[in-house]
């Protein structure tokens, strides 16, 4: 965790959800790369952040990968938030007396369906053996997960817009990482609505 | 004499065959027909369905309205009888019978994703048909075993070859093709192909070709998706990454019928109806 | 006691490795070439354990070589960097992991895009425009930080490495020898870092004469679809 540093946060709105995560890839306290993104598409309804070990980052990402598309292919159908969450469990699971040093954290809007026309935006996140917390307002794991804590405890309002809550993920990312000296380096946003997902860079101290 | 050598796979008769595997490709030659045309602009695949009849359940098949799309759902339209998504950037048709098939695509679609797994890259069109077909080889020689009664055809792109069009049959063989077809009437299909194949054909004259060729092949004369899968490989004009697209009943109605092919209910009324499997083998297991 | 760096310009990419090798503060070799040519368009710049190094080397060089005589192409850049971390990935969790820290280069003859990667011996990746291994990492980082700049080309490429080299000699107490290669869509090429103007030498002599050899597959089967 501590080796390579990073954070990603996820927030729930109104019909949205948002994920964020910083850009940089350390080696202790030297900065190796600014483009190490850590939140990845499973679909354009559903995004998840690995935020830990690099090494671990890009071995679970080909993980899952290769089983979400087989689920693809198989089912012909995208998977739901609710179940990519327990596939996320399940994988990290498997590797317990072993783990993946990673805290995933997802987020995703379910497609309407007639059984559940309304469907709430769904935040899960888990611990590095696959426990699964799904929390209604916020989740936020990595090198600053206790500084984005409490920037998110007195930020985050229920209900908020999709462009309300890109405003309070990104501050709350920014201003928690400026105080992490692992985390930072740039930012990427992901503002996630049943039409369409907004993408944004954000520009951050270098230091 | 030659009986004496038919009831293993992995024994060369005196005349130097393998009973077995000749009669597997036997069982192709009965199937429904697939075929498809490669053009600078992306490839055209189609393939006949020949399991069709008024008492089958296809409310829960693929080809609903609700899915499928342009982006990256297109694959997601129809097939799912005779043409499967294998990876992001290759789709196949195959002839011969459904459950061998079934296994290959589910071996197929995992050799690929182990592909990506270790590369980081989609699979080249090539290698993945040498996957299959390395397996398809190993039942003609390791004892106690059936071939798999399959041909494929198989359409993709890579960024080092480009669009590439594939054929491989159940003793492991495989070649690259410009036009080619599988199944019944294949020789006859071929032949027109090889009368209207053009250097430099685009998509869209690709498309007609593949199924102008596919209506004088069939034995009823009016085409309909009914009976029919169709899909294209082609290049995203955007991100000029590959697109697989497996189109939807209604889409493939609508080329038809811009094609003067058919693609219109009411002709289909009568034309498979009471047949059950259809065509001349009239059995539902192994005639797709 | 180790040292090297890369760097990508518009159409190339340099790699530049010490040639020490020795235990602790004894070095017993100073012409030790720890720049490993993968394929006709992918080199290696490695370092770590002594033995896991070379080990290592030769496994990925073998296997970029089969890949290449079973599909007559070589892999992509990209591609070599995924496998060669998935490799480290796999071993760092075996009962003996290999020791290895890389920094990759490779030029994308299909895209006509230079590629740099530094991986380390857990398996990181990160795709960086410049990086660094070893000592180096402490006064060249920041000095790349300050020159490098997009689209360079090949003469300011070598200055900035040059930079890197001057600052090397001037801040760190250990004397280095520097080997040095570019490659670009020629192939890899041997570079003289130490002379006034490596590029000029570079470019007035035949392109086959400063081509380091690269393992090709032993056929002649042309070059199909992997030229630009």
């Amino acid at each position: 965790m501590e080796l390579n540093g990073g954070s990603v946060v996820a927030m729930i709105g109104k019909d949205c959800v948002a994920i964020a995560s910083d850009l940089r890839l350390g080696n202790q306290a030297v900065g190796i790369a600014s483009n190490f993104d850590k939140v990845f598409p499973v679909n354009d309804k559903l995004y998840y952040g690995l935020p830990g070990l690099a090494t671990d980052v890009y071995t679970l990402r080909e993980h899952l990968r290769f089983r979400v598309n087989m689920y693809r292919m198989k089912e012909e159908r995208e998977i739901t938030p609710k179940t990519f969450t327990h596939l996320v469990s399940s994988t990290l699971y498997e590797k317990r007396f072993g783990p993946f040093f990673i805290e995933p954290v997802v987020a995703g809007l379910p497609t309407p369906t007639e059984l559940d026309p309304h469907p709430k935006p769904f935040i899960s996140t888990m611990d590095t053996i696959g426990c699964i917390t799904t929390p209604k307002d916020f989740a936020v794991a990595g090198t600053a997960a206790d500084k984005l804590y409490g920037v998110a405890e007195g930020l985050w309002e229920p209900d908020l817009e999709p462009e309300d809550l890109f405003e309070t993920v990104s501050q709350t990312l920014l201003n928690a990482v400026d105080r992490d000296a692992l985390s930072g380096w740039g930012a990427v946003v992901h503002i996630i609505t049943q039409d369409k997902v907004i993408t944004r860079t954000l520009r951050a101290r270098m230091d | 004499m030659a009986r004496r050598y038919d009831s293993r796979t992995t024994i060369f008769s005196p005349e130097g065959r393998l009973f077995q595997v000749e009669y597997a490709m036997e069982a192709i030659s009965h199937a429904g027909t697939v075929l498809a045309v490669l053009s600078k602009e992306g490839i055209a695949m189609a393939a006949e369905k020949k399991v069709t009849g008024k008492l089958l359940d296809l409310s829960l098949a693929p080809g609903g309205e609700g899915m499928g799309g342009e982006g990256t759902e297109a694959w997601m339209g129809g097939g799912g009888e005779k043409i499967f998504l294998l990876n992001n950037n290759i789709l196949a048709g195959l002839a011969g019978i459904t459950s061998d098939a079934n296994s290959l695509v589910n071996f197929a679609r995992n050799s690929a994703q182990k592909h990506l797994f270790t590369y980081d890259e989609d699979i080249p069109v090539e290698m993945l048909v040498q996957r299959l077909c390395d397996m398809k080889q190993g039942y003609t020689q390791f004892g106690g075993l059936r071939p798999f009664g399959v041909a494929l055809l198989y359409m993709g792109w890579d960024p080092i070859y480009g669009f590439q069009l594939y054929q491989s049959d159940p003793s492991g063989n495989y070649s690259g093709w410009k036009a080619t077809c599988i199944g019944s009437n294949h020789s006859s299909a071929s032949s027109l192909l090889k009368q209207d194949y053009k250097e430099d054909l685009t998509l869209e004259e690709a498309k007609s070709l593949c199924l102008k060729v596919m209506s004088k092949t069939m034995d009823s004369t009016k085409l309909s998706s009914e009976k029919l899968e169709f899909a294209t490989m082609t290049l995203h004009p955007q991100t000029k990454q590959p697109l697989s697209k497996i189109y939807r009943p209604s889409e493939l109605d609508g080329l038809l019928r811009d094609l003067e092919l058919g693609g219109t209910k009411e002709d289909l009324i009568g034309a498979m109806e009471g047949t059950g499997g259809g065509g001349a083998v009239g059995n539902v297991a192994i005639s797709t | 006691m180790e040292c090297s760096f890369g760097l990508t310009g518009k159409d190339y990419v340099l790699l530049c490795s010490d040639m020490s090798a020795g235990r602790s503060i004894i070095r017993m070799k100073s012409d030790e070439n720890k720049i490993k040519t993968l394929g006709p368009h992918l080199a290696m710049a490695y370092g770590g354990e002594p033995g896991d190094t070379n080990n290592f080397a030769e496994y990925v060089e073998r296997n970029m070589r089969l890949y290449h005589i079973r599909n007559h192409y070589p892999l992509l850049p990209e591609s070599a960097s995924a496998w060669i971390r998935r490799t480290l990935a796999e071993s760092i969790r075996s009962r003996k992991p290999y020791s290895v820290n890389l920094l990759l280069a490779g030029y994308d003859t299909t895209t006509t895009k230079p590629h740099l990667y530094w991986i380390d011996y857990l398996g990181t990746k990160a795709v960086v425009p410049y990086a660094a291994h070893g000592m180096g990492v402490y006064v060249s980082l920041s000095t790349m930080d300050k020159w490098w700049f997009n689209d360079m080309n090949k003469r300011e490429g070598v200055d900035v490495l040059k930079k890197c080299i001057d600052e090397v000699k001037k801040r760190i107490t250990v004397h280095f020898n520097f080997n040095c290669i570019l490659i670009d869509k020629d192939g890899i090429h041997h570079i003289d870092i130490e002379s006034e103007d490596p590029i000029t030498e570079l470019e007035s002599q035949q392109p086959k004469e400063t081509l380091v050899d690269a393992p090709n597959p032993p056929l002649d089967i042309g070059n199909v679809g992997v030229t630009a």
